[in-house]
């Protein structure tokens, strides 16, 4: 049984239709892209699946629970158990340090705990940058916080949202190798959304969208990852 | 050590928009001290309501016409009437020292020291010795065991001034002699300007009337009608009072409101991103309302400080006395500045906790 079932699921706008019934299914421990053009629906996919967002109509079940009839405070508790997320834009909290944004991340868990979150971030390389603020850090370094910050509390799903698009090539190889490392080590599921098909060169498997639809799903073989 | 991360992360929150929060609570400072120091002075004018006769234990008051004088006999016959407890006299009259005017008040010395009025000094020990009324002290420049010549008229009496008094009311403007005292000064014998009674609670009126009766041409008053004459001022005084209070509550809140409103639409991100990580409205909501709490409580106290020095001036200078501000209202006026600040906050931050994490997280 797959991790995340997708069924049917349609979004619409007042003045778009986003999503126009998506079917899918992602194994757990599976790293999985998202592809397709600006406007295909990639992002609202990707936060509907995080319950971040609601869909119009369809389902998604996450361990067999059809998250589209949570609560919103259910939905809250869902993505706070479940669900990490790293977005293009890093959102990390610019009054306070590395350590106190992944902090703040298991404050709203259950408890915070300092060391363990600087643990976190050595695992991303940081451990000497745990007292500074975002605007001290570089674009890179900052979405090394937000990867710390989405893995803290052991998330079964990993949701990321271009999240080397604000960067150049040498950072994004930098960022995809640590998830590659980070994904080897303890096995949660990545779901990411990108445009660039370099990146997609990293994880297992690339779904395709075009204007609200799936129109690709292909296994990923192992790649040249260079250049 | 374990620590309160909720603090923790509050402080850190807060400590970013200290110029926000301080507005915010001076807005309800005003607000609270304008209100405060409104009720303040119309507690302290309530208390003052009848104090006249309350300060004798009065129920009733007789007067004389202007320049007349009531006969000490009187008193005698009206003591002796049916329900009339305790009948006192007073002789009021002017007098000059030192070529200014001051009052006097001619009264059995007796009544004074059961009153329990704060004296400072000893009591009169002969007929010579008077007391002071307290604001005399400064305004006469004139010390404990002094002697002074008080002249009315071309008489002339030489006087020590043993102690003196201080209540709230006009003897603490006025020389407190003896009756037979302010009879000389006065030239004149057996006579009175005030009676103070005491009666039966039960028969007041029946009682009133039947003095006014005994004397048509001296007026005759209750002490609920001398109360209620200073209570219709007080009355409108109250309503321009409520007005005020209106106003004043609803501009904090709208004031509190803005600065709310732009202090969560500048957290737009933040909230989305706390949302995001998985806190649940009420998580974040706590953080604003801790917010508004310290700037209830600080502007609320702020604003009773405020008020209560803004009371004592206008009393100050109304009733040459301070007005004992209860207690009850400092907790009113903290409590008052919390609930103006929690309403205003109440709809930005509803607002700001609907707002859609997934619209909010995409912005640029
Ligand atoms: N809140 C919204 N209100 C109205 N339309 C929206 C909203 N969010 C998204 N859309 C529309 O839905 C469609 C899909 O948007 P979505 O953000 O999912 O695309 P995307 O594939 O992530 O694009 P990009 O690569 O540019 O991020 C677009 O046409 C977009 O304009
Ligand atoms: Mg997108």
């Amino acid at each position: 049984m797959s991790l995340i079932e997708v069924k049917n699921v349609i979004k619409e706008y007042e003045t778009a239709h986003a999503l126009r019934g998506v079917s899918m299914d992602v194994d757990k421990g599976q790293w999985v892209n998202i592809m397709g053009a600006s406007g295909s629906g990639k992002s609202t996919l990707l936060n509907i699946i995080g319950g971040l967002d609601n869909a119009s109509s369809g389902d998604v079940l996450i361990n067999s629970t059809n998250i589209e009839s949570l609560t919103e405070d259910e939905l809250a508790l869902f993505r706070r158990e479940k669900v990490g997320f790293i977005f293009q834009q890093s959102h990390l909290i610019p009054y306070l340090t590395a350590l106190e944004n992944v902090m703040l991340a298991q404050y709203f868990h259950s408890l915070a705990d300092e060391n363990e979150a600087a643990e976190a971030l050595k695992r991303v390389g940081l451990g000497q940058r745990l007292k500074h603020r975002p605007s001290q850090l570089s674009g890179g370094e900052q979405q090394r916080i937000c990867i710390a910050r989405a893995l803290i509390n052991s998330p079964e799903i990993l949701l990321a949202d271009e999240p080397t698009g604000n960067l150049d090539r040498e950072n994004t190889k930098i960022i995809l190798e640590l998830l590659k490392s980070l994904h080897n080590e303890d096995h949660f599921t990545i779901v990411l959304v990108t445009h660039d098909p370099f990146v997609s060169g990293w994880g297992e498997r690339t779904l395709m969208m075009e204007d609200g639809h799936i129109t690709g799903d292909e296994v990923i073989k192992e790649r040249d990852q260079g250049n | 050590m374990k620590r309160n991360w909720f603090l923790y992360f509050f402080k850190k929150s807060v400590s970013q928009r200290k110029g926000r929060i301080i507005i915010a609570s001076l807005s309800v400072m005003l607000a609270v001290a304008i209100v405060t120091g409104l009720f303040g002075i119309t507690s302290g004018i309530k208390d003052k309501l009848g104090s006249e006769l309350k300060a004798y234990g009065a129920n009733v008051i007789v007067t004389s016409g202007k320049g007349e004088y009531l006969d000490y006999d009187l008193l005698e016959r009206i003591l002796n009437l049916d329900g009339v407890e305790h009948a006192l006299g007073q002789v009021l009259g002017q007098a000059f020292i030192k070529k200014e005017s001051v009052e006097v008040i001619g009264l059995e010395m007796g009544s004074m020291r059961e009153s329990g009025w704060r004296l400072d000094g000893s009591w009169p020990q002969n007929e010579r010795e008077i007391i002071a009324g307290n604001n005399l002290k400064e305004a006469l420049q004139i010390k404990q065991g002094e002697n002074i010549s008080l002249q009315n008229e071309g008489r002339n009496l030489e006087l020590t001034v043993s102690g003196f008094i201080e209540r709230g009311g006009p003897e603490d403007n006025a020389f407190i002699v003896s009756i037979p005292q302010a009879w000389e000064l006065m030239g004149i014998e057996g006579k009175l300007s005030v009676f103070l009674l005491r009666n039966k609670s039960g028969d007041l009126d029946k009682i009133s009337s039947r003095i006014q009766n005994m004397l048509p041409e001296a007026s005759v008053k209750t002490l609920r009608q001398v109360a209620v004459a200073e209570a219709s001022l007080l009355g409108k005084m109250q309503m321009l009072m409520i007005l005020v209070t209106v106003v004043v509550f609803f501009a904090a809140v709208v004031s509190i409101m803005s600065t709310m409103g732009a202090n969560v639409l500048e957290r737009r991100e933040e909230i989305g991103l706390m949302k995001a990580i998985g806190a649940t409205r009420n998580n974040i909501r706590i953080f604003y309302i801790a917010e508004a709490l310290i700037i209830g409580l600080t502007g609320g106290a702020a604003g009773f400080l405020l008020g209560y020095l803004f009371t004592q001036a206008v009393s100050w200078g109304a009733f040459d006395s301070f007005i004992k501000v209860p207690l009850y209202l400092s907790l009113l006026s903290v409590a008052v500045g919390v609930i103006i600040s929690l309403i205003a906050s109440h709809f930005p931050v509803g607002d700001a906790l609907k707002y859609n994490p997934a619209v909010i997280l995409r912005e640029e």
